[in-house]
This record gives structure tokens, sequence and C-alpha cells, in this order.
């Protein structure tokens, strides 16, 4: 009789434990390396804000499918970058994404293509993508069409470029100042190398002897304030000063208002943000009651990384494609609207749809500048930090 | 072209000065023990960080960080003097891992406190231009370089003409007659340790005046005070001065006259040059004995 209830009991407990398992969702492993410490570790932690945020919102709205998210610190470092993406892939990760600067970018994505995954980036500079299976929603494409298109609204004759040596920084200013020679404007370029701490000798070159209408910076946050300062000690005679990526931040404007005045800079937002889409909303306001801040435009990538990629997992797990390279053909098949804008991939894995926006610092606004239909302000022109 | 070379050697002279104070810690710590300290650039970028909470947190002119910088870098140069002394064998060498591994350590330290975020002081009278006719620069500039020289000649002075100074000496030029003259060598690479510490506090909160600091930029100020150092040659403290200067005005003209992307292969030939040519550096004397 006591076996007879046991028996019963374990039975009982059995099939309870049979029908949770079935009730359980799917969790797939999904594998983030990102420079959380070192000299890109602003642009890491931003990305992967937003990343995490995405993370979050799938698994929230989704009953069958769950995402584990496991986030490593490559320090921007291609080696590490490599080891991270092996580590991932062997702790059982079905899609890897990050990566930033672009050698780190090149070593996981190596890695992940002969492991036969996908690999989703925001941050390689490029222009075009060797490995099988890589998808980016921004290209470097978008950096140019902004920076070169507002300087030739501002219907500019010659331009001094101040460019960083770097892999992705070096292809953006190269790409301008094509677009620029080809318009007919006359270009003088200055490399330099991240070590630099004195961008005197630079501006007063600049100042005495390339006498241009337009400066314009590709390089960091800090490159930036360092030669903006020797710029405001030299003063030299031009219009407008024209950046690249991580100026036109609500971060940067307010740490450092004085520098940033009437300087432009690529971005996706206004600020204060305006988002029109409801989805934009959502996203703003779980952004900040998440991270306690205003989302800038590099969170804006990693979300929109992670819910293109994260619908491509689920799509790939319901027709059960997963280990047959489904998530790749799901991807491929992406066509969505997003808050950046159209998603689509082409066949290179880049986004043809990408297209940034140029804002202006303006006291304690970056009103959007460029393209004139995006535009949420007007151009202060000619206008200086000065 | 003269305007510019005037101004390229005046940027140079003037970056040079902060490239010295920057350097001077680590060239008396390698003069004493023969050990580099591959954390010192972390030295002087904790004191850049105390310079910018007290700015930002308790809205001080950061100038008036000085006496904390000096109280916390202190205590951790005397952590890491006393973790070196532990080293029984090969100091030299394995002190090179042991600070390196200490200086990462202090790079993330920094970071988890600070974050990643770029800083500088918002006091706009560092920034402002100072024009002496045909020359510019930023006043935090021309007070980094002061700063610089005034404390290159107390150390100059307190080497020659202090018991401790000429206790450092004695130890950096023979450490077992040092001992027999009764003086106690342990004491006295503890002090170097602790003026290095002194140094690294002036020239971070001088450098967060002047420039923008991050938390990955500890390790290329060690790099470059390293550079300084071999150039200026070992116990040389002038030198250090005069190789700085070197280094400066040699990086800004060669922005100046070639190109900006050449500038850190200068420094790298400079010191290249000087070490086929005078392998002691600049003004440096044969290794020391005992």
């Amino acid at each position: 009789m006591e076996f007879a209830k046991k028996l019963a009991q374990t039975a009982a407990i059995l099939s309870l434990a049979a029908f949770a398992s079935t009730a359980v969702a799917d969790e797939f492993v999904v594998g983030s390396n990102l420079p959380l410490t070192g000299p890109q570790a602003r642009w890491g932690q931003e990305v992967a804000e937003g990343f995490k945020l995405a993370t979050e919102a799938f698994n929230r709205g989704s009953a069958k499918h769950k995402i584990k998210l496991i986030v490593t610190d490559d320090e921007g470092n291609p080696a590490k970058a490599s080891a991270a993406a092996e580590k991932m892939i062997s702790d059982g990760a079905v899609a890897l994404y990050g990566g930033f600067p672009t050698p780190a970018v090149v070593g996981a994505a190596n890695v992940a293509t002969k492991a036969g995954l996908v690999y989703m980036s925001s941050g390689y500079g490029g222009t075009k993508a060797d490995f099988k299976n890589f998808f980016q929603i921004n290209a470097i494409s978008g950096y140019q069409k902004a920076i070169a298109g507002t300087m030739l609204d501002m219907g500019a004759k010659s331009v001094s470029l101040i460019h960083n040596t770097k892999e992705g920084s070096a292809y953006v200013a190269t790409a301008v100042a094509k677009a620029l020679t080809d318009k007919g404007v006359k270009v003088t370029m200055h490399p330099y190398d991240s070590a630099i701490a004195d961008f005197k000798p630079i501006i007063n070159k600049i100042k005495l002897q390339d006498r241009p209408e337009l400066i314009s910076m590709v390089g960091y946050e800090s490159e930036y304030i360092g030669m903006l300062r020797a710029a405001k000690v030299l003063k030299p005679e031009v219009k407008a000063i024209v950046c690249a990526y991580g100026v036109a931040t609500p971060k940067m404007m307010a740490d450092f208002p004085a520098e940033l005045q009437n300087v432009y800079g690529t971005t996706m937002l206004s600020y204060p943000a305006e988002f029109a889409t409801k989805d934009g909303k959502e996203f703003a306001e779980a952004f900040k009651k998440t991270f306690n801040k205003d989302p800038d435009y590099l969170a804006q990538f990693g979300y929109v990384s992670g819910q293109v990629l994260f619908e491509a997992i689920a799509r790939a797990a319901n027709a059960g494609t997963i280990a047959k390279g489904g998530i790749a053909a799901e991807m491929r098949k992406t066509d969505r609207e997003t808050i950046t804008g159209r998603v689509t991939f082409d066949e290179t894995g880049f986004n043809p749809h990408f297209v940034l926006r140029m804002g202006q610092i303006q006291g304690n606004k970056i009103p959007l500048i460029w393209p004139k239909e995006a535009a949420t302000g007007k151009m202060n022109f000619p206008g200086l930090p000065w | 072209m003269f305007d510019l070379i005037l101004q390229a050697t005046y940027s140079g002279l003037l970056s040079g000065g902060s490239y010295a104070l920057i350097a001077l810690g680590l060239a008396l710590v390698f003069g004493t023990m023969r050990v580099i300290n591959l954390a010192h650039g972390e030295f002087v970028l904790l004191a850049a960080y105390i310079a910018y909470t007290v700015e930002s947190q308790m809205d001080w002119n950061p100038l008036l960080a000085l006496p904390i910088s000096v109280v916390v870098v202190c205590i951790t140069a005397a952590i890491v003097y006393l973790l070196v002394t532990r080293l029984d064998k090969n100091r030299e060498m394995n002190s090179l891992i042991l600070t390196f591994g200490l200086g990462v350590i202090l790079t993330n330290l920094v970071l988890f406190i600070w974050k990643a975020d770029i800083h500088s002081t918002s006091v706009g009278w560092f920034q402002e231009a100072v024009v002496l006719g045909p020359l510019y620069s930023m006043r935090s500039e021309l007070l980094f370089f002061i700063t610089s020289v005034v404390m290159v000649a107390i150390l100059w002075v307190w080497l020659d003409k202090s018991w401790y100074g000429r206790a450092v000496r004695a130890v950096s030029s023979n450490r077992d007659a040092a001992k027999l003259m009764g003086i106690n060598p342990h004491v006295t690479e503890l002090i170097s340790f602790l003026i290095a510490g002194i140094l690294a506090s002036f020239s971070g909160v001088a450098l967060y005046c002047a420039s923008v600091i991050q938390p990955a930029l500890g390790n290329a100020l060690t790099i470059k005070a390293f550079i300084i150092t071999i150039l200026a040659g070992i116990g040389s403290i002038p030198g250090v001065l005069i190789g700085a200067v070197l280094l400066g005005v040699s990086e800004a003209l060669t922005i100046t006259l070639l190109s900006s992307a050449l500038q850190e292969l200068t420094g790298m030939l400079l010191l290249l040059f000087v070490l086929l040519a005078l392998p002691n550096g600049l003004f440096g004397r044969a290794g020391r004995r005992g």
C-alpha cells in the first residue's frame, strides 16, 4: 500500500515535470563582445545598453522563445575579441553581436564565420565585409553621406580634414574627401596618430597654409576636444567645424558646452529626443527608466540590432532551422521599419537604407539640420565655438 | 613658414614641459631602484581623476585637489613599493611584470569608479589663450610648463643638498656602499616612491586642467615617461627636462614640416638614435655598482 502511494506520488511529480518542460520557453544563447573598458569603452557601453534593452524587451514580449545574453569585454582588442567569440560559441551561442573598432570586428567575425554563425555588428568601419553571415544595420557610407552632404549644402569651396589614422576614421575621412573632391571642393588631409597630445601645430598649419572655409574632424571624443581647444586658441578664419561621430550627443554637450557650441556632428537623434513613432517613444521611455539617462544614437544601434537579430532567431526556431544556418537565412529576409529607419540587408550584409543625420549643438539643444526633410531646426551658419 | 616653425617650436617646448613632469617620478624610481614602474602613468591618472571629483562633486577649483591627490597617490605608491620589495629574485625584470599588472588593476579601478567618459576641467580660465606676439598657448599649458620647471629645480636641489637626497643618490650609485655608510636603502627607496607619488599628483592635476582624461590614458603616459627616462639617461634629473623638451619639439616640428601621422614615429626614431649613439642616454652615467 505504502509502495503504491509512493509510486503514485512519483508518477504525479514526473508528469508535472514533463508538463512544465513543455511549457518552458526555448532559450537561445546570444554572445556579445564589446569594448566595455579601454579607449572605446564609451562606445561599447552605450551600444551594450541598447542591446540589453532589446533583450529585455524581446524576453518580455515572447512566451515561446527567450534570449540568454552573454556579454564579454574585449577592450576593443582584436585578439581578445577572437578569444571572446571562441568562448561564447563554446558556451552555446547561436549568434554573436558586437565589435568595435574594426579590427576587433574582423577578429570576432572570422571566428563566427568559421563556426557557421551569424555575426552582427554596429561598429565595422569597412565598406565591404568579407565574412559570411555578417550583418550591420548601419554602414560607413551613412557617415560619409551626412558629413559630405552637410558641407556641400554649406557651399564650401575648400575644406581641411583632420582625421585619426585608425581604420574606421580613415575610411570615413577618405570617403568624405572623395565625395567633396568629386564636386570640385579642395580638400587638404591632416591624418594624426591617437597618441597626439597637442593639436596646435596641425591647426596652425590649417590657419596659415590651408586657409579653408571649413574644418572637418573625424576622430574620437577626447581628440575632438583637443582639436577644438587648439582651434579656440589659434582662431583660424573658417565658417564652421563639422565633425563625425561622438560629438552630437547629450553627454558631450553637457560636459563640454563651451568647446562644442555651433559644432556639427553625425547623429540619429535630436536632443531633446523627438520620436514620432510609438516604437521610438517606447524605446526612449524604457531606456530612461532602465538607465536613468537619455538614449543616444549608439544605444539606438544596439537596440535595433538586438530587435532584428532576436526576431530572426525566433523565426528560425519556429521553422526548426537554427542548426542548419536558419538564422542567417532569416536575417536576409529582414525587412522592417525600426527606430533608425527601414532595415534590410544587401548581399554584403549592410543596410542600404541607412542614412545618418547631422545635428548642430545650439545652446543646450541639438536640432537636426541635415537632411532638410529630417531637420528639426535651422543651421547656425557661419557659426563657431568662439 | 617662419611663423609655423616658431609656433611649432613653442608648442613643442610646452608639450615637452608637461612630458617632463609626467616622467620625473618614473625617472627618479628608475634611478634609485632600477625598477621601471609601469604603473606610474596610472598614478598620474589617479591624481587627475581626484581633481575631476573635487571639481565636479565639491565645485572647487581643481587645483585645490592637490593635497588630497598627494595623500591618495602616495598611499598607492607606498603599496606598490611594498609589493615590489617582496620580489626576492630578479627584481628588475619581475618588477616590470608586477607593476604592469598593478597598472591594469588601477586602470580598471578608475574605470569602475569613474566610468569610461572623458573629462576635463570646466574652469574656462585654464583654456583662455595667452598670446605672446606670434606665439599662442592656453594658460593651463603655460602653468603646466612652469610647474614642471619648478619641480625639476626643487628635485635637483633636494637631491644635491639634502641628506635624504644624497642618500637617494648614494643608493642609486652603490647600494652596498650606501648601506656601509649607515643609509637604510629600504627607507631611501620608499622615499623615492613617495616623491614619485607627489610628482605624479602635480602632473595629474595639471593634466586634468590642461587636457582631457579617460581611463585608458595611463598606459600612454607611462610609455611617454619611459621614452623620456631612457632619452635622459639614468640618474639625470635636468636630463629629463631636456629630453622631454627635445621630444616635444621634435614631435611638433614633424607635424608641421612632415605629417601629423609621423609624430609617434619621430619619438621612437629619436629614442633609437640616442640609444645607438649614446647607450647611457643623453646625460646618463654607467650602471651602478653593488
